[in-house]
């Protein structure tokens, strides 16, 4: 066997430790009142509203409208804005245009135990209202998911409604003829003619236009529009072109949402069972050590810091403790997802144990057992853990982003189980950096150690 | 050096010979679980049926029957069906005489967001002085709830059917697609039982029970796998000659302190949950951990005494039928 130095032990125990105390416990430096975190821990985990509470919602239009779709894109872009009006910026939100369904979730709003959801679907929910109003005064501003500014509350001469959105037929993206790679929203209205007289009246000057309580644009008239085709110029990306647009349609739409269906959880609920699933979660590793390092002496003690190692790196998937994955909404099958791989990673260190112990009751030496119950356990272990990859893969591809059967079943069958392909995807991944790698390091580099060569330490019969 | 010495485990147990044993413990619980489903039928939660459960909590006594009148006059449309429990969650200031109703409006769809809210402005102006919270509330439309459901079986179907083709590949040296095809018995088995569990306990089928199915699946195919990977391995330190009933008794024999200190770790761990979720009162987890618990315990045996028994039953045969 390839004798692993001896400090090898310390360093990957140290670095296991570390990492795990670091990916639960997070790190804050607090100067004043300000506390900034700097490590993500599992208090940064975002709970699905089936934990932490939460509201979901299904809209449809009302009546037998079979909306374009168009038409859908546009009323999902009014929930958009609604939620953000409602300081609502942690929301998940899908379109489904196969069954004329928008979906929305969103967790409970912290620290407001008032919070009502029936009135906040209420409002979301609303017809837009969409108004022309001349110059842009705002009275208040809020900041968006993407950290935008929003100009909201119209003040002053804004006050005053020039034009509503019922006027509006479409709105477009097009290309802009005149600069390459920039993009305008193209109007078209119904009555030109009221159009014309804003346009003859607010000549040069600007005229915005509103969603309900929010800014959405604000172009400067720069000719007078008589045939009612009107067109917002602008540096436009062909994403934002787009969004003003649908923004635009929505204030058009033919048909009121109506909610389908909703549920809400209310956040007492939530954050008691997350306490309690945290005291569940210490309880079941410090049982499962103790019965680790009972049976397997040495192994089981290795066992124990990569079982740590391994819930540590579990935790930092899911937290957005590495910059490269951004933090992931836990759900109830998140946690089942978590619970298996956890379990299959204890696993994969019973599997080498039992064979190093098996190894060494026929005679080996502790190195050449170590050596060869590793090397003899590596392909079950393996199996097993590709299989589970490919449900794992399957679960994402199919009620992930991508959503491979939404055509046979549509967009809207997009639910908690994504968590659970993403949790069991990471948890082997973490497996085979812990259970298996992590693992063998340390029990090779510490069956170095003179007072440790003992065959009883390995799971062998004592003297 | 012979190999076979030194691996071989002193005393051998004969698995295969009990094999009659477990498949009629498998049957006579499927036979159970039958019988009650008949009795009790299939509940599905209103997460694939559609319709509407709305809970709100609420201090002191109330009269039961006026309490379900006040939310039937409502909603006239759909008929109601109601349960009280205690709650112990409300937060600090709990005085032990807290209550949680969960009203269940019958039907295929879900009620309409108003008709909700007239349910709540009711029981608010019938019993001002209970401080009548809306707590939670699922409403769903059926269609959608099916799509869901059948899209969930869908997705197991599609998973499963690789994984069978993984086992196909990787275990070629051992009859690959016959293995496949028992270890896919074994996952029903284990769906079965978590199914009719449902049932006993008549708990409706809901999105825990696929999350639940789905770590079951997992968790007994990856059992499955370590123990035809023993086959696989004494296969060729023992050569072909070696009986398959010794070969497969030797490896069961090898891999059972594995499984079972496996199965009792993951147990332990569910079981954790499990108590936490009984202490707490948290419906949503014990409702969770119990048929996770059972699954494990039925993967762990549905391994050992279902899929590889079968496998050697089905091998057998058609090494008899290539005799004959």
């Amino acid at each position: 066997m390839k004798r692993v130095s001896k400090p090898v032990f310390f360093i990957t125990a140290i670095i296991i430790l570390a990492l795990s105390y670091f990916a639960i416990f997070g790190f804050t430096t607090q100067y004043g009142d300000i506390k900034s975190t700097v490590i993500k821990g599992v208090n940064d985990i975002r709970w699905g509203i089936d934990i932490k509470g939460g509201v979901e919602a299904t809209f449809k239009p009302a009546g037998d409208v079979d909306a374009t779709d168009e038409e859908m894109e546009a009323a999902k872009a009014v929930i958009e804005t609604r939620l953000v009006s409602n300081n609502i910026t942690d929301y998940e939100l899908y379109a489904d245009s196969a069954s004329d369904r928008i979906i929305v979730r969103f967790p409970w709003k912290e620290d407001e135990a008032n919070f009502d959801p029936e009135q906040a679907i209420d409002e979301i929910a609303a017809t837009a209202q969409l108004t022309f109003r001349p110059g842009a005064s705002y009275a208040t501003t809020d900041v968006d998911a993407n950290g935008q500014i929003v100009y909201k509350t119209p003040t002053g001469e804004t006050e005053e409604v020039l034009m509503e959105g019922n006027n509006v037929e479409s709105a477009q993206p097009v290309i802009d003829t005149q600069n390459a790679g920039n993009y305008n929203v193209a109007l078209k209205l119904k009555d030109a003619n009221v159009f014309k007289n804003i346009t003859e009246k607010y000549l040069s000057q600007t005229v915005s236009i509103w969603m309900d309580d929010i800014m959405i644009s604000q172009p400067r008239v720069d000719s007078v529009i008589s045939n009612g085709d009107a067109s917002i110029t602008g540096t436009f990306t062909l994403q934002e072109a787009t969004d003003l647009a649908n923004k635009i349609n929505a204030g058009a739409l033919p048909f009121k949402l109506e909610t389908s269906s909703f549920g809400t959880i209310s956040p007492t609920l939530g954050a008691s069972s997350l306490t309690a699933m945290a005291y569940a979660a210490v309880a079941a590793i410090i049982l499962i050590s103790l019965l680790m390092i009972i049976i397997f002496r040495l192994p089981g003690v290795i066992a124990t810091i990569a079982l740590l190692g391994q819930v540590g790196l579990m935790v930092a998937t899911v937290s957005g403790f590495f910059p490269v994955f951004s933090s992931f909404t836990m759900t109830l099958p998140g946690i089942a997802g978590l619970i298996l791989s956890i379990g299959m990673g204890v696993d994969a260190n019973i599997i080498t144990a039992e064979r190093i112990r098996e190894e060494l009751r026929g005679g080996k030496t502790i190195d050449m057992a170590i050596a060869k119950g590793s090397k003899n356990s590596f392909s079950a272990i393996f199996d097993g853990n590709v299989t589970v990859i490919i449900v794992a893969l399957i679960l994402l591809l199919v009620f992930g982003p991508t959503n491979i059967l939404s055509s046979i079943f549509g967009q809207s069958t997009t639910g908690t189980i994504y968590a659970f392909g993403y949790t069991l995807l990471m948890g082997v991944i973490c497996n085979f950096v812990m259970g298996v790698f992590a693992s063998r390091l340390m029990l090779k580099s510490i069956s170095g150690f003179k007072i440790f060569r003992k065959k009883f330490l390995f799971g062998g019969v004592g003297k | 050096m012979n190999k076979t010495v030194e691996t071989a485990p002193k005393r051998v147990i004969d698995f295969l010979s009990k094999k009659k044993i477990f498949f009629g413990i498998s049957l006579a619980i499927f036979a159970i679980g039958i019988i009650c489903n008949i009795i009790f039928g299939t509940q599905l939660d209103i997460q694939f049926t559609g319709g509407t459960i709305v809970k709100y909590s609420y201090t002191g006594q109330v009269n039961e029957e006026k309490l379900k009148e006040v939310a039937q006059n409502a909603t006239p449309d759909n008929e109601i069906t109601f349960s009280i429990s205690k709650n112990m969650i409300a937060g600090g200031e709990n005085t032990g005489d807290d209550y949680i109703v969960s009203l269940q409006f019958t039907g295929t769809d879900s009620i309409s967001f108003e008709q909700q809210k007239a349910v709540t402005e009711a029981l608010n102006k019938e019993f001002p002085d209970n401080g009548f919270e809306y707590s939670e509330s699922t409403s769903v439309e059926s269609s959608m709830g099916w799509k869901f459901f059948l899209k969930c079986i869908v997705a197991v179907a599609i998973a499963c059917a690789l994984m069978v083709l993984y086992v196909t590949f990787r275990f070629k040296k051992i009859g690959g697609l016959s293995a496949g095809m028992m270890a896919l018995a074994a996952l029903f088995h284990d769906v079965l039982i978590i199914y009719f569990l449902y049932v006993i306990l008549r708990m409706p089928i809901d999105g825990n029970f696929i999350a639940v199915v789905l770590m079951i699946l997992g968790y007994s195919l990856n059992d499955t796998i370590v123990i035809y990977d023993r086959i696989r391995e004494n296969r060729k330190v023992l050569g072909g000659k070696t009986p398959l009933d010794q070969l497969v008794n030797q490896s069961l024999t090898q891999v059972i302190r594995r499984t079972i200190l496996t199965s009792v770790s993951t147990l332990m761990a569910v079981a954790c949950v499990y108590a936490v979720g009984i202490i707490f009162n948290l419906d949503s987890v014990t409702k969770f951990a119990l048929p996770t618990m059972v699954g494990i315990v039925s993967g762990c045996y549905s391994s050992i005494a279902i899929a590889v028994p079968l496998w050697v039953t089905w091998v057998n045969n058609k090494k008899k039928k290539g005799k004959d």
